[in-house]
């Protein structure tokens, strides 16, 4: 490969870029293992003392799990709303259908204030507030633009003549949609469940609306740690998360690149 | 959907539930599943909270969450079984309304404060004190009102660290102001309250004549003016903690701070980095609120506010976490030691204003409006 | 029974999402424009407190400037990115992209929290200038615009760059290759020949972080010292300290058309089917 400076430009300049998005990831690590009280790099050794902290907090525990099956709950609920919702888009394919799908992606335009607002105005006349449902609920409709995108580009990709085929062999349309359709977009679904998941799982603004004192989300649980004191056991947390991520990130790739 | 809710049916049907849940016919997660669907799980732990009379006080966290835990709360389940319990989640006044409104009352007394007390009051969201249960004698002036009771005591007050500022400590608010021989961040409150009385005395106005002063659009205009001065050096702090925070993380070198919280901080920052004075303070009362219907009932909670009067507990509680005591009564008993650190205490009370809640009541919201307007860029 | 046609029963899997999305999401937000008419009084009386107000004013200038600026900063660094990314091709390709993806992984509250263990006074990067004698004094990384800034580019960059990437994948090198071959040097083919097919791509890019940031919350509520007050912190402040529900409605309302604006105005430059609907 040749070099130029037009080249050296966009290599570093890309590399440098990429640092700068890395770089606060990485830096819980370190904070997490610090043996001091206070936020700062390790002074004499390494200490897990933050991570025992996290550990045997009923409330960073607690907060974590709920976190977790609610994330689990919003990722099934807004998996099986969605895809059902793209595949009739995708088999009207008229104007309507369209204006449907415009509809179904709004919660990603809509300031996530504005919408909690709303949220709670309603929920509250619901008897949602501090509920495990209200917040499932929101979630839910939160994560349902993922799941619509990613499942309708995978629909995208499918041969109709295939759904044809199967129509014109006598399959009823519930047929063709559970045994012919929903196998081939299996990998747009996967990534609508997990990118569910990880809106539910990170979702602050809406949890600080409508919950009080009964659902405590990891999230809200890390906002409050801000507030209250910068201490190490949230870079425990954090580092955590990150881990998971990295492990995440690494997984997709290696199954992109074996795919 | 919202006035015609049929909450015998409801009822009905959670009871419906909770005996599946018991014979384990149904699952934990789908009970409560079943009891958010119908939008009364709150409803509901409220009542059993209400059988076993648990009181759920609540206040803004921390390690004062604790000590209120420690002081009031122990001693009064000590003398009559019943459990008190504190929750530091912080009782805004949205929080509050919001849970009355949406008839999910899981607290029943609040660290509220003279501002919000009002608001609240005037929202129809707290329930009247009742004072042949709770004495009136045993608060100061101008803590009590209809709807809410002094708890404790505390100050606005100059806070600073000497360390920062190589040994120069601001003496009034003038200095304050001065940038040039006190460098450094200053941090104020996200609100005028107590914020504003400052910015007057560092123009020169005496203590008395502040909001004599305030009274005016142009007194309101030239005391905003002089947060415009100063906005550069200013970081703003939302919640106790935070203004705790900027000062632990060495953010701020000087702050107009709570006293409980410069309590706090003598303990936690370095020997000599950081020191207050109470010259120019301005002292508010803490307030007791109780939200409607609180599952524990009106007259439980009302008798822990008057356990809470206890002389001696008071004292303690200056001594632990630097509340004030409420109490006149209690000013004898406070050790010398204490003095300088108690916000009523007859030597600070004399170099400090009281906070002025009727100035309040007419123009905080106007005055708001201007200081949020001179702070951001 | 009778018999339902096909489209009937198309609807049927349609309905059900679209049903709840309209119900309990579409419905409530339509609500808060009832409520900045009626709360506390019916009529416009919010609408003209929020015209008249100096500091409505301030924060709304403050928000469209830090969208816009962040907007500006993920382009310039985004372009890079994906122009690396999709012309150099090598092993390290791959890691390039996982890198972009990452931090999608992680929560926007985590990401700040680590800005502010970076930025602070006594923060990482200011102790280590001083270590290394960059710095006397600690430099103003945070508490500030500069802090809040840093960290929604830092949030709003994966958004810059995918549509820039996917706009870049589909541009053939032979125009490039042609003019390099005619005597341009690199950076004219890259100015004139490269860079305007790679506009669409800018333009969706340009639009999904300026939408964005103009909502956005968390970052400058955390980072921002309480003086870098955007819209969305107002409003939470309305409503939190004073119950100001219709106040903090009228100003929702006025941030949703703001928001509904500007997309009006995008949909002339960018093509909003490809850049909304058809993302990944």
């Amino acid at each position: 490969m040749k070099t130029s400076p037009f080249r050296i430009f966009f290599n570093t300049g890309a590399w440098a870029v990429l640092a700068f998005l890395l770089l606060p990831l990485l830096v819980v690590i370190p904070i997490s293992l610090t043996d001091t009280s206070y936020i700062g790099l390790p002074k004499q050794h390494l200490s897990l003392q933050h991570y025992e902290n996290y550990f045997s907090s009923a409330e960073w525990l607690g907060a974590t799990w709920t976190s977790i099956w609610i994330g689990v709950a919003v990722a099934i609920a807004a998996t099986v709303l969605g895809t059902a919702f793209s595949i009739g888009c995708w088999l009207i394919s008229n104007r309507a259908s369209t204006i449907a799908r415009w509809v179904l992606i709004v919660p990603i335009l809509v300031p996530p204030v504005v919408q909690s607002l709303g949220f709670y105005r309603f929920w509250v006349k619901l008897d949602l507030i501090d509920t495990y449902f209200g917040v499932i609920l929101a979630h839910t409709l939160l994560a349902l633009p993922y799941v619509s995108i990613s499942v309708f580009t995978a629909l995208a990709n499918l041969d109709r003549r295939i759904t044809q085929a199967a129509r014109s062999l006598g399959a009823s349309v519930w047929q063709t949609v559970i045994s012919v359709i929903i196998p081939a977009i299996r990998p747009g679904m996967l990534t609508g469940g997990i990118f569910a998941f990880i809106v539910s799982f990170d979702e602050i603004v809406g949890v600080l609306f409508l919950t009080v004192r009964t659902v405590n989300t990891l999230p809200k649980q890390i906002w409050e740690g801000i507030q209250e004191s910068i201490d190490p056991t949230i870079a425990a947390v954090a580092t955590f998360l990150v881990v998971l991520s990295l492990i995440a990130t690494a997984a997709v790739s290696l199954r992109k690149k074996t795919a | 959907m919202t006035e015609t809710t049929d909450f015998e049916a409801k009822a009905d049907i959670a009871e419906i539930a909770v005996e599946r849940y018991k014979q384990g016919l149904l699952t934990r997660r789908g009970f409560i599943a079943a009891m958010g669907a119908l939008g009364i799980l709150p409803a509901l732990s409220g009542k059993t909270m209400a059988a076993t009379t648990e009181i759920i006080v609540v206040n803004w966290g921390g390690k004062a969450k604790d000590i209120l835990q420690e002081v009031m709360c122990d001693t009064y389940t000590k003398e009559t079984g019943i459990k008190v319990t504190v929750d530091g989640a912080g009782p805004s006044a949205g929080k509050i309304r919001a849970m009355v409104e949406s008839n999910a009352v899981v607290w029943d007394l609040c660290d509220s404060g003279a501002g919000s007390a009002l608001i609240l009051e005037k929202a129809g969201v707290t329930q009247p004190i009742d004072y042949s249960i709770v004495d009136k004698s045993k608060v100061l002036d101008g803590a009590v009102y209809n709807n809410g009771v002094g708890n404790y005591v505390y100050s606005y007050v100059l806070a600073s660290n000497p360390k920062l500022l190589g040994g120069n400590v601001p003496q009034s608010w003038e200095d304050v102001w001065n940038v040039k021989d006190f460098p450094g961040m200053r941090t104020f409150r996200k609100s005028v309250r107590g914020m504003l009385e400052s910015a007057t005395m560092s123009m020169g106005v005496a203590p008395k004549d502040v909001y004599e002063a305030l009274g005016t659009d142009d007194g309101i205009k030239a005391s905003i003016d002089r947060f415009r001065q100063l906005r550069e050096h200013v970081i703003v702090w939302g919640s106790g903690s935070d203004s705790q925070n900027l000062f632990l993380q060495e953010e701020v070198s000087i702050g107009n701070i709570w006293s409980t919280r410069a309590h706090l901080l003598k303990d936690q920052m370095e020997e000599g980095s950081f020191t207050v004075t109470f010259n120019g303070g301005v002292v508010a009362p803490g307030i007791w609120v109780v939200p409607k219907s609180n599952p524990a009932g009106t007259e439980e909670v009302m008798k822990f506010i008057a356990h809470a009067q206890t002389p001696e507990l008071q004292v303690k509680w200056l001594e632990m976490i630097g509340c004030g005591p409420a109490n006149p009564a209690a000013a004898a008993l406070v050790p010398d030691s204490m003095q300088k650190w108690n916000p009523s205490s007859p030597e600070n009370l004399a170099t400090q204003i009281m906070y002025n809640d009727t100035w309040y009541a007419k123009n905080q919201i106007s005055a708001e409006e201007l200081y949020v307007d001179a702070l951001i860029n | 029974m009778p018999r339902l046609n096909d489209q009937t029963r198309y609807w049927m899997l349609v309905l059900p999402a679209l049903a709840i999305m309209v119900i309990f999401y579409i419905l409530p937000v339509l609500g808060i424009w009832e409520i900045s008419f009626t709360e506390p009084a019916t009529g416009f009386g919010n609408y003209v407190k929020m015209t008249e107000s100096n500091a409505v004013k301030t924060s709304f200038i403050l928000t469209f400037r830090v969208a816009a600026i962040t907007t500006v900063g993920c382009l310039l660094l985004g372009y890079i990115v994906a122009y690396a990314i999709s012309n150099f091709v090598s092993r390290l390709t791959p890691l390039m992209m996982a890198l972009v993806l990452l931090p999608f992984w992680v929560s926007v509250l985590i990401r700040s929290f680590s800005w502010i263990i970076l930025l602070g006074r006594s923060g990482l990067v200011n102790d280590t200038l001083r270590d290394i004698g960059l710095i006397s004094s600690p430099l103003r990384l945070m508490h500030n615009e500069l802090g809040v800034l840093i960290a929604m580019i830092h949030v709003m960059l994966p958004f810059a760059v995918l549509p820039m990437l996917a706009n870049m994948r589909g541009i053939s090198r032979s125009y490039t290759d042609a003019a390099r071959g005619l005597g341009a040097s690199e950076w004219t083919a890259f100015r004139s020949v490269y860079f305007p097919q790679t506009l669409p791509g800018v333009f969706s890019g340009a639009l999904l972080v300026f939408v964005l940031s103009l909502g956005f919350f968390v970052t400058p509520a955390l980072l921002g010292g309480g003086r870098v007050l955007m819209i969305s912190e107002y409003i939470t402040y309305q409503i939190q300290e004073f119950l100001a529900w219709g106040l903090g409605s009228a100003l929702s309302v006025a941030l949703l058309v703001a928001t509904a604006l500007v997309l009006l105005i995008a949909a002339r430059f960018v093509n909003l089917k490809s850049a909304l609907l058809e993302r990944n």
